[in-house]
């Protein structure tokens, strides 16, 4: 019990002006000392962020934030504080240990007992940010808000931000923690703009996991890069290390779009239908005229605005993105009375205009069109990974 | 109105989500106190009388299995210092207090015994000069506001019983300030809260009085008719909370502390329209939150600038975001109706309340024993 902060550690001393105890037991350690924790903890610091180019965990909580304050002191406290909290919460520690009984605990105290569950942080900075603070000049040229695409039914109260917190876990109580932690920490400084809620990974990043599927059904991401394959990864991925703003290098940028899925109509589409609409097997995955899932995709059998034609990599100059999207539902909609659910695509890749040649030959032609629409999105620049007694953003603020 | 029975006073409610925050097991307080055992049994409190020296204790509550008790409340006088409740069988609780020599009841409502006597006994640790003196700063609120209040409220009785629905409806936005103001001293106060505050629903329908029955006649049925039993009620009640409230013991940390339930208030049900629901003076409310807040903040800010200049210095920079954020929504000598506010507008006055709340929340720790 030597480790300080740990989140199984007795909430005793401290912990509220006033509280209860279920059966007069303190809150124990559910997972003991000695547990393999290790293999549930993603490092926090790295020459990378971690939550891009680590495996995919099975929950997602993202948030953008607005910034409120004018002064670019309070930006970057903001930024150290928070990227403490993120190392202590991604190795199952607390935020803080309580120093009173008449202050509020400074952890919120809802993880206590629960496995560091894989929990990774991720910050991006939105082109936004860069009209204040004197930041102008620094602002990479391709950070610029995505151009409008085919169809887009975009709702602002759903996208931008002058910076986003992708905190993904494998128990989604883990990952709410993160983000409430983060958002009380930032009071005053930053306000919330959007979040999202994700479930069930909608990509596989490691040769390691299986193919998931996404809420029609269908596997995705097949052909998605793995974080086994460096030479993808530094080739698409991470902004290379002779790139301009140099505050860049080592980092990348997150494009995140809802996708409202219209279940309902896809539901009642055949079977038949939605395999042409795809592009691939439903249940085996396989392209059409082969028979595994990782078979090579063969063009002269896949329909001409199938949705795998026209997003492969082979069809779009060879340009890759490392998916990381998850699966969505946000309840029931309002005013149609249909399910509110999709995916919540996230994708990272170094340079922006990888996805937008991708997304330009998708909407409007791509036959999937007929059952999606696109009501959020949001461009990020991901700073490099944080050394230790670093922040994130270092090398842009300091 | 909140519907906890004790503010301004430790309190600790058994909902199952308070759980995490404060577990047992440590006897020491934060203070460095003695930590204080009791059961709560079928026949009362356990032990049944208790003699402490004066300082801080944390009353380490159980419930031994009793069907009939599940709340333990210290007293003095009918002033409810601190208390735990909703301990079913089985279930524990804890709460911290700093005892001055006197004389206090143990109270185990539901017990065979309900009361027993607890004696404190010394000369108790000392307030400082500094401590005092904010404390006095804080008591010449109160009695100005409840002074404001009795006054205010014998006008608006006047034009209830006159049958001046005008008259009526300007004197109850005024009669609201000065109580909005100090409420959480109000809410220490057993029944004087709910009799005086209590929204429909919070209270049995029979048992519905104060401000409110009054404020949904006037404006709901347009009439001051009936309203004649209610005022005259209305008028013995705030009489009995100044009288009362001269008697009430303070100490900084309780000063900080109801500053931060203020703005509670506020983001619970002043930006939500609840409160003012019929009337939709909601915003009139939220203010005088805000100004009692800032007078339990004034009063305490010298403990805190000492050693936390920054933290003082962000508090005052946040109440002046509230208070720009609220001019906005001036008019005349008043403000806009709730009913126009859009959502644009509560978002924005709440987040402000947010960002001033959550630094103010550290001052209490701050001044405590001070």
């Amino acid at each position: 019990m030597s480790r300080p902060f740990t989140r199984g550690r007795l909430l005793a001393a401290g912990a509220a002006g006033a509280g209860v105890a279920l059966g007069g037991v303190g809150i124990e350690r559910l997972a003991t000392e000695g547990d393999d924790d290790g293999a549930q903890i993603v490092p926090f610091y790295g020459e990378h962020q971690a939550g891009i180019a680590t495996p995919a965990q099975d929950r997602l909580q993202f948030a953008a934030f607005d910034v409120v304050t004018s002064r670019r002191s309070e930006l970057r406290d903001l930024l150290r504080a928070w990227s403490e909290a993120s190392a202590r919460m991604s190795a199952g520690e607390q935020v803080g240990e309580n120093a009173h009984r008449l202050a509020p605990p400074l952890d919120t105290g809802e993880a206590v007992g629960l496995t560091p569950a894989r929990l990774s942080v991720t910050f991006g900075f939105g082109p936004s940010l860069f009209e204040r603070f004197g930041l102008g000049s620094n602002r990479p040229a391709a950070l610029i808000e995505l151009p409008a695409f085919a169809g887009d039914e975009l709702d602002p109260d759903r996208s931008g931000g002058d910076l986003a917190v992708q905190a993904c876990a494998d128990d989604p109580q883990v990952a709410f923690h993160a983000v409430r932690n983060l958002a009380r920490i930032g009071r005053g400084v930053v306000v919330m703009r959007w979040s999202q809620l994700g479930f069930g990974q909608t990509s596989s990043t490691s040769r390691a996991q299986d193919t998931p599927r996404n809420l029609m059904g269908f596997k995705d991401g097949t052909n998605n890069i793995k974080l086994e394959d460096t030479a993808a990864l530094a080739e698409h991925v991470w902004v290379g290390p002779r790139a301009q703003p140099a505050w860049l290098r080592g980092g990348t940028y997150l494009v995140t779009r809802r996708i409202r899925m219209l279940i309902e109509v896809w539901d009642r589409a055949s079977l038949d239908d939605q395999e042409q609409t795809i592009g691939r097997r439903k249940e085996s995955g396989a392209p059409f005229g082969r028979r595994g899932e990782f078979d090579r995709v063969d063009l002269t059998r896949t329909p001409v605005d199938a949705h795998i034609r026209l997003a492969a990599p082979t069809e779009n100059g060879g340009r890759r993105l490392l998916r990381r999207g998850y699966s969505f539902t946000d309840g029931m909609d309002e005013d149609l009375g249909q399910l509110d659910a999709g995916l919540f695509f996230v994708s990272f890749q170094n340079d922006p205009s990888a996805f937008i040649e991708v997304q330009r030959r998708l909407a409007g032609t791509d036959a999937l069109d007929e059952y999606i629409k696109h009501v959020g999105s949001a461009l990020f620049a991901c700073p490099p990974g944080v050394r230790r007694g670093g922040y994130v953003g270092e090398t842009l603020l300091s | 109105m909140s519907v906890r029975t004790a503010s301004l006073a430790a309190t600790c409610v058994a909902a199952a989500l308070a759980l995490a925050g404060c577990g047992g097991g440590d006897k020491q307080s934060g203070g460095g106190g003695r930590a204080v055992d009791v059961k709560l049994t079928d026949a009362g409190c356990e032990p049944a009388k208790l003699t402490l020296p004066a300082g801080p204790v944390t009353f380490e509550v159980v419930n031994d299995g009793a069907e009939a008790v599940s709340e333990f409340e210290i007293l003095e006088g009918d002033h409810i210092l601190g208390e735990v409740e909703n301990l079913a069988p089985g279930l524990s609780g804890h709460f911290s207090l700093t005892l001055k020599p006197g004389k206090y009841t143990m109270y185990c409502p539901g017990g065979k015994t309900e009361r027993g006597p607890l004696v404190v006994t010394g000369t108790g640790a000392k307030t400082t000069a500094a401590g005092a003196a904010a404390v006095d700063r804080y008591r010449d609120y109160v009695e100005a506001q409840t002074a404001v209040l009795v006054a205010r409220t014998r006008e608006f009785a006047q034009k209830l019983r006159a049958g001046d629905l005008g008259g009526a409806k300007a004197a109850y936005a005024a009669v609201r300030i000065p109580y909005e103001r100090i409420e959480p001293v109000a809410e220490s106060f057993g029944r004087l809260d709910p009799d005086i505050d209590a929204r429909a629903g919070d209270v049995p329908a029979k048992e519905w009085t104060g401000f409110h029955p009054i404020e949904q006649a006037l404006w709901v049925r347009d009439t001051t008719y009936g309203t004649g039993v209610l005022a005259r009620k209305l008028v013995g009640d705030v009489v009995e909370l100044r009288r009362r409230a001269r008697t009430i013991e303070l100490e900084p940390a309780q000063i900080a502390n109801g500053a931060v339930e203020l703005l509670g208030e506020v983001s619970k049900s002043k930006i939500t329209g609840e409160e003012e629901r019929y009337s939709h003076l909601d915003l009139v409310d939220f203010e005088a939150n805000v100004d009692g807040a800032r007078a339990g903040f004034d009063a305490v800010k010298d403990l805190v600038a000492v050693d936390h200049a920054a933290l003082a210095d962000r508090i005052e920079a946040r109440f002046a975001d509230v208070s720009a954020a609220l001019d906005s929504y001036r008019s005349g000598d008043s403000f806009v109706s709730y009913s126009e506010l859009t959502k644009a507008d509560t978002r924005k006055l709440s987040r402000a309340i947010d960002a001033l709340a959550e630094p103010l929340s550290q001052v209490g720790a701050i001044v405590a024993g001070q």
